[in-house]
């Protein structure tokens, strides 16, 4: 057993907090306004429907799947919003039929993988294109943008003399209650069972279907709860709204600790990520650089945050590596057989 | 013909359910014919037919490629940024350097295309990094790199020499250049995925990697290998997109890699990897290109390939899951069968 301290200081999320401080650092030099509090309270702002969608992201990698179609529910169920609200429907009433749109693209996805057992790579794949083609059907190319300050304010207005943005009162909203569901209730602790062993899970009582339904429900909801940010603090719904945020998202939820393989991962982890994510693109933007030069320095961080995590649990010692052994074996006797089958049909 | 099957053995069962599944595509393929020919007057045109080989070719190209990385349970999501990066490449090597042979150029976008497929191959392979994860980032990197070197410039056609513009337009025998070079793709890939041992291990190890280790596999070279090959033919990819659409900006591309999996999963390759041919994969990507062309015909806009793209991935993705599941329990019963003969054969 290692020290305390070691353990501490080996936890993902004191390597994120001081990931921060040092890009912090960084911009403040780049920069004399980077650390007025103004500043630092609205760095977040505009990735608030990011880390939306990376909270429901969590509920699905948690459960070993993954879920790479949230960008497209969030286009197509914001103009479908916008279409219905242009009808002279009630704005709230129009969000809430958005919702469940969003809802229902999400329990397709849940549908197919969770009762069907398709793999949910291919089906998100698929449902990605799909639900971003119907997005442009419902508002071909264009937009809409006159929804009315009571709403917008959602997303891109502010409390306390201008100064707090009240997107980021519902981004740490969201974490919390989610972070609760996650951490601190039945539901949440099915997650990490369905992921590490879903074969287990399922022995053990765990309604292993429904749950995994219900996941990629919650993470079409959470695309949806986005969208409404996104059109709030950008004003207006486009069919192409989002569509190139997945890189974000993904790399939010795989920085913030949330493990590729499932069963691992903690809501404060993506928070701090989505944090860190927002800070240095905040930071590229002062030095200058292109949105596609930001997009290769966010996709080595995403490689880079699997690396060190595989390293981390490399060095340390006891529970994690032995608890994979222990698993490998009953898998090893299955595969002992197949390998005979195999040499002995090739010559 | 219920009897037929069943007297089958457990291979011949699974090649009558490959055979049923091309025939499947050649039957969609024919329905699809008819319908836009009844729609759409030039549908049935030669230089309809014409236009439509030539991006069929290039889809196949890129297909074949990816085939190799699927059947060994991976993916590549970074085939189109790849395409598109290597095709700037080959247009902004001709447009400075217009004395450089076209073979050469070709060479240098499958050598570019190697280079950025390897760098999959030892991410997935040696870092342990997911391959949808690992692509994912690299698709953007990819991207953005080709966007830092266009600058967001473009090169368009008459900055090409003219034997590179002609390439697209001639015909070999009658046939468009672009398929000849797809078909020599298809047969060579259909060949080594066929005959080439380190080829079948990809089939194995996508099959149960677990026992493709234990029967001695070096899997993770052999994955590096895929990623490799779906790297250098997305470069020859990009040359022949460069040829096909001459003017090409930092966005050439952009969304390729869909089309290419949705013809390598409508073609029948198993998303779990372990089985598919390169046929199939052929006939996928002839009738994915069909239908992209008819919906251009018909004057339908690009979102309704999109659209249909993804839903032809979900809807081949379904029924395959579900013949598999069939196809297994059948061969279960067939192989206990042959264990242990039940007495009504003995009797037969």
């Amino acid at each position: 057993m290692k020290s305390l301290t070691l353990r501490i200081l080996l936890r993902w999320e004191t390597l994120l907090v001081v990931a921060i401080i040092a890009v912090g650092i960084w911009s403040a030099t780049l920069s004399p306004f980077f650390l007025n509090r103004a500043n630092l309270l609205d760095l977040v702002t505009p990735y608030v429907f990011v880390g939306l969608m990376a909270f429901g992201l969590t509920f699905v990698v948690i459960t070993g799947e993954i879920d790479i179609s949230i960008c497209s529910t969030l286009a197509a169920s914001i103009v479908s919003f916008a279409q219905i609200f242009a009808a002279g429907v009630n704005v709230w009433a129009a969000a809430l039929i958005g919702l469940c749109i969003a809802g229902g693209l999400g329990l397709v996805n849940g549908l197919l993988i969770g009762v069907l057992n398709l793999p949910s790579l291919a089906v998100t794949l698929g449902t990605l294109a799909a639900y971003s083609g119907l997005a442009f059907v419902v508002l071909s190319g264009e937009g809409v943008a006159t929804f009315p300050e009571s709403f917008t304010k959602y997303g891109g207005g502010y409390l306390a003399g201008n100064e707090l943005p009240i997107a980021l009162l519902v981004l740490v909203a969201f974490a919390l209650g989610l972070g609760i569901v996650l951490h601190g209730t039945r539901f949440g602790r099915y997650l990490y069972a369905i992921g590490s062993n879903r074969e287990a899970a399922r022995l053990s009582g765990i309604p292993v279907t429904r749950v995994r339904v219900t996941v990629f429900v919650v993470s079409g909801l959470m695309a949806g709860i986005a969208g409404l940010v996104y059109v709030g603090y950008f004003g207006s719904a486009r069919a192409d709204a989002a569509s190139t945020s997945l890189l974000d998202v993904v790399t939010a939820v795989v920085l913030g600790g949330v493990g590729i393989f499932g069963g691992t991962g903690s809501m404060p982890g993506v928070l701090l990520a989505l944090i860190l994510v927002a800070e240095v693109r905040s930071g590229m933007q002062l030095a200058n650089l292109s949105g596609q030069l930001q997009n290769i320095v966010i996709g080595v961080l995403l490689l880079a945050a699997i690396v060190a995590g595989n390293l981390i649990s490399a060095a340390r010692t006891g529970s994690r590596p032995a608890r994979l052994h222990r698993r490998r074996k009953g898998v090893t006797a299955n595969a002992r057989a197949d390998a005979q089958v195999l040499v002995d049909s090739n010559p | 013909m219920i009897a037929r099957v069943r007297a089958m053995r457990p291979q011949e069962l699974a090649a009558a359910a490959f055979r049923l599944r091309e025939i499947g595509i050649v039957l969609a393929l024919l329905v699809v014919i008819v319908f836009f020919g009844a729609r759409a007057s030039n549908f049935l045109s030669v230089s309809n037919w014409q236009d439509i080989a030539q991006n069929v070719s290039i889809v196949v190209v890129v297909a074949v490629g990816e085939t190799m990385v699927v059947l060994t349970r991976n993916i590549d999501l970074s085939v189109g940024s790849i395409v598109g990066l290597c095709g700037y490449l080959v247009a902004a090597t001709l447009a400075h350097h217009p004395g450089v042979p076209v073979e050469v150029v070709a060479l240098i976008a499958m050598a570019a295309g190697l280079g950025l497929g390897l760098i999959n191959g030892l991410l997935v392979a040696v870092a342990r990094i997911p391959a949808i994860i690992a692509t994912l980032a690299t698709l953007a990197i990819y991207r953005g790199i080709d966007a830092e070197i266009t600058g967001g410039k473009n090169i368009t056609a008459s900055q090409l020499p003219d034997r590179f513009l002609s390439l697209a337009a001639s015909k070999p025998l009658g046939f468009p250049a672009l398929a000849w070079i797809a078909l020599g793709v298809a047969v060579v890939g259909a060949a080594t995925l066929r005959f080439v041992p380190w080829a079948r291990d990809f089939y194995a190890i996508g099959s149960n990697p677990d026992a493709a280790r234990f029967a001695g596999i070096p899997a993770g070279r052999r994955i590096i290998i895929a990623f490799a090959l779906s790297g250098a033919l997305a470069g020859l990819g990009g040359f022949l997109f460069a040829s096909r659409f001459p003017t090409l900006d930092s966005g050439a591309a952009n969304g390729f890699e869909l089309t290419v999996i949705t013809a390598v999963v409508i073609g029948g390759v198993n998303v779990f990897g372990g089985s598919g041919t390169v046929l199939g994969v052929v006939l996928g990507a002839v009738l994915v290109a069909t239908i992209s062309n008819g919906f251009t015909l018909l004057r339908l806009d690009e979102f309704w390939k999109i659209f249909f793209n993804g839903f032809a991935i979900v809807a081949a993705v379904t029924i395959d899951s579900l013949v598999t599941r069939r196809l297994q329990e059948a061969l279960r019963r067939r192989r206990a069968e042959l264990l242990v003969p039940s007495p009504a054969r003995a009797d037969a």
